[in-house]
């Protein structure tokens, strides 16, 4: 039994947001569960996969995010319970069937997660995906606390069965990744059976049955704000009159209640906190609207219970409310470093906007303490740039292209993608990227730009992607390439896994989500059947792989270089060796090195000996691919069998 | 004195590199991590962090410094102006049937390999060998007679010989040999000359060839579709006023226009001031009009008493050259420097340092 899967109702355990959304899917008798993962919201389905065969679910990694929920979707119409995880971005990719699916319905309680990244800690946008649940006009939760987390996600299968139609949960980063005590609520597993009947359409039509099929929907969401209304995940807290309200959601609940209690506040400032978010539980709101006078809007990211709430207080002012003051991110009340609506919430952020609007004055840290501290930390912790890890054979991979770029001498274009390798656009990797975008638009992009000769570029262009990128999404854009006849070698940086959200499977891993075998979808085939060019080489074989790389791109056409080399992490080296520098050899500073390994080529694992003046090898993190001793011009970095 | 200036891999981007005058000899190349020679051009993937490196260093279009090269090998500043310091110019050619029928000349050049090595005066040599296509010469370590006549015959498309000079000179014990062009026989002596420390003080022969031009590798492809995929057996030029460029394969023979050919002939030529490797032990050429001698030129005192050795162990047979044709010799090697230091003025190219008065004597 697994510690996810107890089934004590009323323990409390201490779980990260992702493992109560987990939970509490567990707790609604989830059945079918999809999605491709992403920060911050990749623990979810991972959690679920660890338990599937114990609660006899079905879990899977999807190609994509729409595959995902377009499979979660077929096993909801068929009456299970079904769940999809993605990450802000991923929501993206699935609207177009979210754009429909809204429409066409559900049977069974159908419920799509969505992970935020405010301040975009591993993420290209700080998208906000409540946007999405207005646009599709669907219900949306938004968990305040890890134990809201599990109770919203639970609730939400309930609610999505009852009005048929498919919830949204949205959390951030800062709630899926931070751990709270959860009372554990019962497991109700239920055996359905799944069921798609001879007479059974599943459609949101077109024309006339579109539209009625839209007018159902606005009255699905009618039902849904009734029962908001009523909702325990909305409540007040201050004195029932108060001139000044917070009208918050999601985190920005606990940074309230801290902000108002330190400023000490509790008399003069309410918090009406919201957990059902679109469509609003206006009754609630025009409750408390009706006795305020200044209302501060604490949110993540878009002003989106800002705008929303603005628009019922215009349609509520016949009717005698107001005038009231609105702050939030219009009036530059809540900002942070980058301005109103980007960046994460924090307290300090609201004590911010509370000082400022009630003229209080409030240090939360004295500016000297702060100045001392950062003294203090700049003599003790190295500055360093984010970096591949040791053994990492994307920055073989990624030497290799610069080392062939310049061999080509024409200034080449490399556009980058989304994976660990999106740092092709830092030092350690070698700065050779200079595009990066969303999932697939290093090729989509390069397709562009490998066409713009007949308007003077004429470069080379070079795509990154890797490999769970070229399932996700490489392979239209490579047939558009083909089909259209686009200058481009695509390089697939192939490490067996999706490496940079925690090593996931992918199709070419050859074992699925429950940790079945599965034959491998090789991505060699995938291009040869498109007819294009493909080669495969490991990068550690560095002559070979710059060799081919210059081969491919002194002439035309649409061609594919797989680097393949497993991820070291994911898969440790068999054979122990032990890789050691010989200083006497090592030249360190001399001209015909100056420290290659350390100062360029930056393996966490090269360090240099400062006492020496010479290079050495960090024993504890090298992991023994003895790249660098190939690259050692003077020969002075030792192989050498463990004993 | 002349102060010289030591830079970096920086100063060779741009003096060398960005101005198209990388005559590929391959002396920056194999140093270090940093710059790779690909298709006749040296390439700098990454500029280390050094103000001075031997890249700049032994570069032979960084600068020439002609009096120190000239008082390190001669012990005096060049007593002709017109083809450097020698002792003597002569006309030979090799005894062997076999290497005269491999060669293509007189085989002189081969010859006195093979004598070096077969006589311990040198371990190996670094030589422009054939490569499989039989286009692109290829840096290749001889160690032997078969070796060597390997190798035999006239390229035309550059090699970077040097690229591997220091490493075969670190590789061995004993004394090693080079064959090259007037700008890898400079680099070769920069190396010998530069306060770095190699394997230079190894190279024990330098034999250097005549030379006005080389192809870039890029003339390959327009040869390849000259004569198809057929084995080539040996390029030639005819001595003017022929104007000829000559393939000869296993079943033709290929006339070109030079004209044809010159588009390929690598930018950093025209500024080359040293058409008969000046600052050789021996430097070798063609006669024009007798296609089965060499023109030799004995220029230090090394180089005459290895040149006399082979003589007499009967390796080469030798001939006075007509005055005629050292007149000839004297006058193209003349024209040419004149030729090139205006050039190198008007481009305010300044890597040649000589004596002032040679200089306006010179441009006069």
């Amino acid at each position: 039994m697994s510690y996810i899967g107890i089934d004590e109702p009323g323990k409390r355990m201490l779980l990260m947001g992702n493992e109560a959304i987990a939970r509490g899917a567990l707790e609604a008798g989830v059945h079918f569960c999809s999605g491709y993962p992403g920060n911050p919201a990749s623990e979810i389905l991972t959690t679920l996969s660890d338990v599937a065969k114990e609660f006899d679910s079905y879990v899977e990694w999807s190609v994509n995010e729409i595959v995902a929920l377009e499979a979660a979707g077929a096993a909801a119409i068929s009456g299970l319970r079904a769940l999809t995880a993605m990450k802000n971005l991923g929501a993206d990719v699935c609207a177009d069937f979210l754009m429909t699916a809204n429409l066409s319905g559900t049977k069974g309680g159908f419920v799509l997660v969505t992970g935020d990244d405010p301040s975009a800690h591993s993420t290209t946008s700080e998208l906000d995906t409540r946007n999405y649940a207005r646009f599709a006009g669907i219900p949306l939760l938004e968990p305040a606390t890890t134990q809201e987390a599990k109770d919203m996600t639970n609730w939400a299968f309930d609610l999505s069965e009852e009005l048929e139609v498919i919830c949204m949960i949205r959390t951030v980063t800062r709630l899926s990744h931070s751990r709270g005590v959860v009372t554990l609520g019962p497991i109700k597993p239920e055996k359905r059976s799944a069921n798609f009947g001879f007479q059974d359409m599943w459609t949101s039509g077109s024309s006339r049955i579109t539209c009625m099929l839209h007018s159902i929907l606005h009255e699905k969401l009618k039902k849904a704000q009734a029962k908001f209304e009523e909702s325990k995940f909305n409540w007040y807290v201050g004195k029932d009159d108060a001139d000044f309200i917070i009208v918050t959601s999601g985190t920005g609940w606990l940074y309230s209640l801290e902000a108002v209690k330190l400023l000490e506040l509790e008399e003069d400032v309410g918090i009406l906190k919201l957990g059902t978010t679109w469509p609003l539980p206006e009754k609630l709101i025009a409750s408390h609207l009706r006795h305020a006078k200044e209302v501060l809007f604490v949110e993540e990211t878009d002003p989106f219970l800002e705008q929303n709430v603005k628009v019922l207080a215009a349609d509520l002012a016949i009717e005698g409310f107001g005038p009231i003051r609105f702050y939030g991110k219009k009036s530059n009340s809540i900002r942070g470093e980058f301005g109103a609506g980007t960046g994460e919430l924090d307290v300090d952020i609201v004590i911010q906007a509370l000082t400022e609007i009630k003229e209080l004055t409030y240090v939360p840290t004295e500016k000297e303490y702060i100045s001392k501290a950062q003294e203090l930390l700049s003599s003790i912790v190295p500055s360093r740039t984010m970096s591949f890890c040791a053994g990492c054979p994307h920055r073989a991979s990624l030497w290799a292209i610069k080392k062939a770029l310049k061999w080509d001498g024409r200034d080449g274009i490399v556009t980058g993608d989304i994976g660990c390798y999106s740092l092709a656009m830092l030092p350690t990797g070698f700065s050779v990227a200079r595009t990066l975008q969303c999932m697939g638009a290093g090729i989509g992009t390069a397709n562009g730009f490998g066409n713009l000769r007949r308007f003077g570029l004429n470069k080379p262009v070079v795509a990154l992607t890797g490999d769970s990128t070229f399932y996700h999404a490489c392979i239209p854009a490579l047939i558009n390439a083909r089909w259209n006849g686009a200058n481009l070698l695509l390089v697939v940086l192939d490490n067996n896994t999706t490496a940079m959200t925690g090593h996931q499977p992918h199709p070419g891993s050859g074992v699925n989500a429950l940790g079945q075998s599965s034959s491998k979808v090789l991505i060699e085939n995938i291009c040869k059947g498109i007819g294009v060019e493909v080669q495969v080489c490991d990068p550690f074989n560095l002559d070979e792989a710059v060799q081919n790389l210059y081969e491919m791109l002194q002439t035309d056409g649409t061609k594919v270089m797989i680097f393949r080399h497993a991820c070291p992490l994911a898969f440790p080296q068999e054979k122990k060796v032990r890789v050691y520098v010989d200083q006497d050899k090592c030249i360190g500073e001399e001209c015909g090195c100056a420290k290659f390994c350390t100062r360029v080529f930056g393996c966490p694992g090269n360090i240099w000996d400062y006492e020496e003046g010479k290079a050495k090898i960090d024993e504890t993190i090298c992991n023994g691919c003895g790249f660098c001793a190939e690259l050692c011009p003077e020969e002075a970095i030792i192989i050498e069998e463990a004993a | 004195m002349y102060r010289i200036e030591i830079k970096g891999p920086r100063e060779l981007q741009n003096e060398v590199l960005d101005k198209e005058l990388c005559s590929a000899c391959g002396a920056c190349t194999n140093l270090c991590p940093y710059i790779d020679m690909v298709a006749g051009r040296a390439v700098m993937i990454e500029p280390c962090n050094l103000s001075e490196g031997k890249c700049y260093d032994f570069c032979p279009r960084t600068y020439i410094d002609v009096p120190t090269l000239d008082n390190d090998l001669f012990g005096t500043y060049r007593s002709d102006l017109r083809i450097g310091s020698n002792i003597m110019v002569i006309k030979a050619r090799a005894r062997d049937d076999e290497i005269k029928s491999a060669a293509q000349y007189g085989g002189v050049v081969s010859a006195l390999v093979t004598y070096a090595l077969e006589s311990g005066e040198i371990e190996a040599a670094v030589l422009a060998g054939a490569s499989i296509d039989q286009i692109n010469p290829k840096p290749t370590v001889v160690r032997n007679r078969s070796d060597v006549l390997q190798c035999a015959g006239s390229k035309y498309i550059v090699c970077p010989t040097i690229t591997e000079v220091l490493e075969a000179a670190k590789k061995t014990t004993g004394k090693i040999g080079l064959v090259g062009t007037p700008c890898q026989v400079t680099s070769v002596r920069k190396m010998q000359a530069s306060k770095f420390e190699t394997a230079a003080d190894k190279i024990g022969l330098v034999i250097g060839l005549f030379c006005t031009w080389a192809l870039l590798p890029q003339a390959q492809d327009y040869i390849k579709d000259l004569v198809g995929s057929v084995n080539l057996v040996k390029f030639d030029v005819p001595p003017p006023p022929a104007n000829m460029f000559i393939i000869e394969t296993e079943t033709k023979k290929v006339e070109v226009s030079l004209d044809e050919m010159r588009r390929f002939i690598m930018p950093a030529c025209n500024v080359c001031f040293d058409m008969t490797s000046e600052f050789a032990d021996i430097s070798v050429g063609t006669v024009e009009g007798a296609a089965d001698w060499n023109t030799v030129i004995v220029r230090t005192g090394f180089g005459k008493e290895l040149f006399r050795q082979a003589r007499e162990a009967g390796i080469i047979e030798t001939a006075p050259l007509e005055k005629e044709r050292l007149d000839h010799l004297y006058e193209a090697s003349l024209n040419r420097k004149k030729k090139v230091l205006k050039e190198m003025e008007s481009k305010k190219i300044s890597c040649l340092i000589i004596r002032e008065e040679d200089r306006s004597k010179l441009l006069s």
